[in-house]
């Protein structure tokens, strides 16, 4: 250690603890000395965190700071990560007695605790970039923050390039100028996109990457089963006595899976296993906080044997005793899969072990795939996003509420948050107009405009009840409208509006790891009771499903276009493709096989349209309704699809002959734009774009809108505009959103140059091998849904003047 | 268009929600909620105010092209008290343009306590050949037609949720849908307004394309 740091007492701790400080934790704080703004990549189990926080807490002990001031703020994206950092920071400052106050403060702290922080400030303050946003929208923000030294970014990766990033960034530039000479640190996990994440982090001439890399590489093993591993389905129920087993011999499992729905069910099966009474617990983002605190504090003391965990678990926290890590389910990307590994065991020069269950037999070639990448070093690319404008519209008004302030200043701060280098005057004032009255130019919406402009050409609001409206309104996550789940008088967790409106009294669902029966709504409490049933209905929840990486996908269709390949599979799935091969076939890496087939779908006649992509289920969605705009047009009565990362299936009335028809590249591409201006995703894009710029608030004091009530509405507003402003602001803000996020335009451009002349069509008398998972996934995607109502309107009226006799 | 038998004569409903008795030339419609986006300003929200216009123009597309003299308008034809003098100019145009070329019964409704307009006249209730426009159905037994409620029905259909607005046709009772641009709509299905429906109503579903008929025992049935 050089001479001229002076760490003794955290140096004291780390002996007392049989520890030692990383190189890279001492050329970080060597470096923020110098005076540079630092991104730290290091593998999780680094010790990034403690890297951290080193240059602050040298500084604190060793220089004077004034007491009651804020000193350091770290930003993390997750509350359970603030609470996790706040507790190991603890250990070392208690333990060698150190004056120093760390405190969190997130959605969920108290308002009195929030009171006291504003008033006497911890010298450390850990927090999410939701909560900042709100600091900054305080009218004595400058005097808050005018001391900041140190400002810690915790897994900058997760927010670059999101919504949330951009308002991260916009506040970071805020920061700027509010205590420009605080030093900054990113911690990130490997990525690829390194130099724009250090843009994002800092401008300044003095900023540096410091890269750690994983120093053994993990050990994955796919898990190795007697039971026959299902054709579809997501809840890898055949493996669980397997997996059982391999927690009985661990001391602390992870087992991670996609989606809330699977973290149920695997809970339960877990615990119908549970011979040894294990002790096994759940942890989601629907379940209540106090029960998500209870198992991160059961975790952190070593007293679990086993937790399912969704995303919810994935980032940051280090959990010391945890020795094996089980994905459950193909984990979709690279990088995502070694951040999952990263929770297991973990020194820092030690493997991490991981065991892989894929849920199915298409996940089965995915998981192979995965390990491959990993071996090979590869990475999924982000592509760099910019600004979006509804966030934009939010920080302007959230500005607005902290301090007046003047256009051409303002604008060159903005200009100064890298997601939002590119913006142009003309935008921002249009925003700024937008948020200040609609942007509408009528004196009876300017006479309640939101910012008033002073005499000295000031823009500031023009009440304190826009600034408690905009607290309630801020943050870039607009989630399905919730409901909470009673059982008596406990709060259980909460569930999505649309998921109870599908249930009747009686019917049973899992959750939080129980059988419950629906009983009614009252005061927008689900009342439920606790039943015997083993048969529940279970809640499937929209978020959690991500699709697969282009770079696993292409090592998929490579696996599967050579027989030498199959080697390494076990029978059952090589014996399967097989079949495949001799009943229908299997495309070469560049081919797309396409298959039809009639079948019968409650006694109707169907006739079904396979196109095996394996593009990723946001570009086969997108094929899909391109498709079934097409064949709607073209009169063959298209009714529903599937889309899977795999492939896409469509079924229709009257049956496609000439697929080259259908599958046009050019035809394809004049169609995208007509078609994404019908698509419910734009509409849902549209939404949330209008509930992030304030146009349409979530929430308004003492009353509450139910979800559909918004959503409701914001169709309204949007079908208005499309015709009266096809261009304004939250309309391209819903179109980018779409092009970008869901729809994956540059992967279908892709996918159609390739497959030009590369179509094989197989005619076939019923359904393949390869077909049957699509065939039994449950997720149907509606298509233009007036359209399709009409059909199922016709039909059912003509079904019900026959039964009368009338036709 | 379908055709409703109501007290000996036939009422023809459009798609769109308008209800015609050509015979006597007039069309009725009900709760237009003019001016309903601009009314959001002044709660700070700036929903767009092309509402108006969309309404009226969509209005006069539908019974320019009919025989009609006179129509009749089943109140909440103004959101608020103040509306009419937010109007943009564009707006007042063709408002003045719709009741210049028709003679435009105004029946009072919920939202228009106090309205004052120069020149417009509000009803409580207008009476033609013993049939009473109101606003808002009364548990009285009188041939009645009436708006207020803004009905909409869902009908499960292969597992499928369709929710479109509606006509209720109950005994000597019609209830109207809204006509606005930015109205919503009350489920037939709530206890206000399943009060006034009788077991063998005729729901008239209104669709982009269509108009189908139920009885509410196939809707009441899927329950």
């Amino acid at each position: 250690m050089s001479e001229n740091l002076k760490l003794q007492p955290i140096q004291n701790w780390l002996k007392k603890n049989n520890w030692f400080f990383y190189d890279h934790q001492l050329e970080t704080l060597n470096q923020s000395i110098n005076g540079h703004d630092i991104l730290l990549i290091a593998p999780t189990g680094g010790g990034k965190t403690l890297a951290g926080f080193l240059p602050s807490l040298h500084d604190l002990i060793n220089n004077k700071f004034p007491d009651n001031k804020l000193h350091t703020l770290y930003i993390s994206p997750l509350k359970a990560l603030t609470i996790d950092v706040h507790r190991n920071l603890t250990n070392p400052i208690k333990d060698q007695k150190l004056d120093i106050r760390v405190e969190t403060r997130t959605g969920d702290t108290s308002a009195y605790k929030k009171t006291r922080q504003k008033e006497v400030p911890p010298h450390m303050l850990m927090t999410t970039p939701e909560s900042l946003a709100l600091l900054l929208a305080d009218t004595q923000a400058k005097e808050y923050f005018k001391f900041l030294r140190y400002l810690i970014i915790d897994e900058i990766h997760s927010l670059v390039n999101s919504k949330r990033g951009d308002l991260l960034s916009l506040n970071l530039s805020r920061l700027n100028n509010i205590s420009p000479n605080c030093k900054r640190i990113g911690l990130s996990a490997t990525i690829k996109n390194k130099k724009s994440t250090l843009n994002f982090l800092s401008q300044k001439k003095k900023s540096k990457i410091i890269n750690i890399r994983e120093k053994s590489s993990p050990k994955i093993e796919i898990l190795e089963t007697e039971n026959r591993v299902p054709w579809s389905g997501h809840m890898a129920g055949y493996a669980i006595t397997d997996i059982y087993k391999k927690i009985k011999l661990s001391s602390m499992t992870i087992l991670f899976v996609n989606t809330r729905a699977q973290a149920e069910l695997v809970f339960n099966k877990l615990w119908q296993e549970n011979e040894n009474n294990l002790k096994i617990a759940i942890h989601h983002g629907s379940l209540q906080k106090e029960i998500r605190r209870k198992v991160e504090n059961l975790m952190s003391l070593g007293e679990l044997d086993c937790v399912v965990a969704t995303s919810s678990l994935d980032l940051g926290i280090d959990w010391g005793k945890v020795d094996l890590v089980v994905q459950i389910g193909s984990p979709k990307g690279i990088a995502r899969f070694l951040q999952r590994i990263g929770r297991s065991n973990h020194r820092f020069d030690e493997p991490s072990e991981a065991l892989l269950v894929p849920s199915n037999r298409f996940e089965y070639l995915e998981c192979i795939s995965t390990i491959a990448s990993i071996k090979a070093n590869l990475l999924d690319e982000v592509k760099d996003k910019e600004g979006s404008l509804d966030v934009l519209a939010q920080h302007i008004l959230g500005v607005a509420c902290s301090n007046p302030f003047q256009i051409d200043d303002f604008f060159l701060e903005i200009k100064k948050a890298w997601p939002f280098r590119n913006l142009k005057k003309q935008t921002f004032l249009d925003v700024l107009e937008f948020v200040r009255n609609g942007g509408y130019s009528l004196k009876h919406y300017e006479q309640y405009a939101k910012i008033g402009i002073n005499k000295n050409n000031f823009y500031a609001i023009k009440n304190k009840n826009i600034r408690n409206r905009y607290r309630l309104n801020v943050g870039t996550i607009v989630e399905s409208y919730m409901l909470k789940v009673k059982l008596g008088n406990r709060t259980l967790g909460q569930v999505e509006e649309w998921f109870i409106e599908g249930l009747n009294e009686g019917d049973t669902f899992l959750f939080s790891g129980r059988v419950l029966e629906y009983q009614s709504i009252t005061n927008n409490n689900i009342i439920v009771k606790s039943t015997n049933s083993t048969h529940p209905k279970i809640p499937s929840y929209a978020g959690g499903r991500l699709p697969l990486t282009s770079e696993l996908s292409f090592q998929v269709r490579k696996l599967i276009s050579k027989k030498e390949y199959w080697k390494q599979f076990p029978n059952q799935i090589s014996d399967w493709l097989k079949l495949q091969n001799k009943f229908s076939g299997l495309p070469s890496v560049e081919e797309l096989l396409v298959e039809t087939f009639p079948r019968h779908i409650k006694n109707k006649k169907r006739y079904f349209l396979i196109c095996y992509t394996f593009e990723g289920r946001n570009a086969n969605q997108t094929l899909g309704f391109l498709i079934s705009k097409k064949m709607q047009r073209m009169g063959y009565k298209p009714i529903s699809f599937v889309a899977t990362d795999y492939a896409l299936a469509i079924w229709s009335m009257i049956e496609v002959e000439d697929i080259n028809i259908i599958l046009n590249e050019d035809i394809m591409l004049d169609d995208l734009y007509e078609w994404l201006e019908e698509t419910p995703l734009l509409k849902k894009n549209f939404r949330d774009a209008a509930i992030i710029s304030g146009l349409i608030e979530r929430t308004i004091p003492g009353r509450k809108k139910t979800g559909k009530q918004v959503m409701f509405s914001s169709d309204l507003i949007f079908n208005v505009l499309k015709k009266h402003e096809p261009n304004h602001i939250l309309l391209q803000v819903a179109r980018n959103d779409s092009y970008r996020g869901l729809i994956d335009l540059d992967r279908l451009g892709d996918f159609l140059k390739r497959i030009k002349n590369n179509i094989i069509h197989k005619r076939l008398d019923r359904i393949s091998p390869l077909a049957v998972p699509l065939v039994l996934e449950i997720n149907r995607q509606t298509i233009d849904k007036s359209e399709v109502d009409e059909y199922f309107l016709e039909e059912l009226e003509n079904e019900l003047l026959t039964e009368v006799g009338l036709n | 268009m379908k055709t409703i038998k109501f007290c000996n004569h036939g009422l023809q409903i459009c798609k769109e929600g308008i209800l015609f008795w050509l015979e006597k030339e007039i069309a009725i419609v009900s709760d237009l909620h003019l001016e309903k986006g601009s009314s959001y300003a002044s709660s700070g929200q700036y929903i767009p105010p092309y509402d108006s216009e969309e309404t009226l123009l969509k209005l006069l597309d539908v019974i320019n092209n009919y025989k009609v003299s006179k129509v009749i308008l089943l109140g909440d034809t103004f959101h608020d008290k103040n509306a009419f003098l937010r109007m943009t100019p564009k707006v007042r145009f063709l408002f003045e343009d719709f009741t210049k070329k028709y003679e435009v019964i105004f029946i009072l409704g919920n939202h228009e306590n106090k309205i004052k307009i120069e020149g417009i006249k509000f009803y409580q209730e207008y009476i033609v050949d013993n049939i009473h426009f109101l606003h808002e159905a009364i548990q009285k037994n009188i041939n009645q037609i009436s708006g207020h409620f803004h009905p909409v029905a869902s009908i499960k259909v292969s597992s499928k949720k369709i929710i479109s607005k509606c006509l209720i046709h109950s005994n000597n009772h019609i209830i109207l849908p809204s006509f606005g641009e930015f109205t919503g709509g009350l489920n037939i299905n709530d206890p206000v307004l399943k009060s006034f429906i009788s077991e063998d109503a005729n729901i008239y579903f209104l669709t982009k394309k269509s108009i189908y008929k139920f009885s509410n025992k196939d809707i009441e049935s899927q329950y």
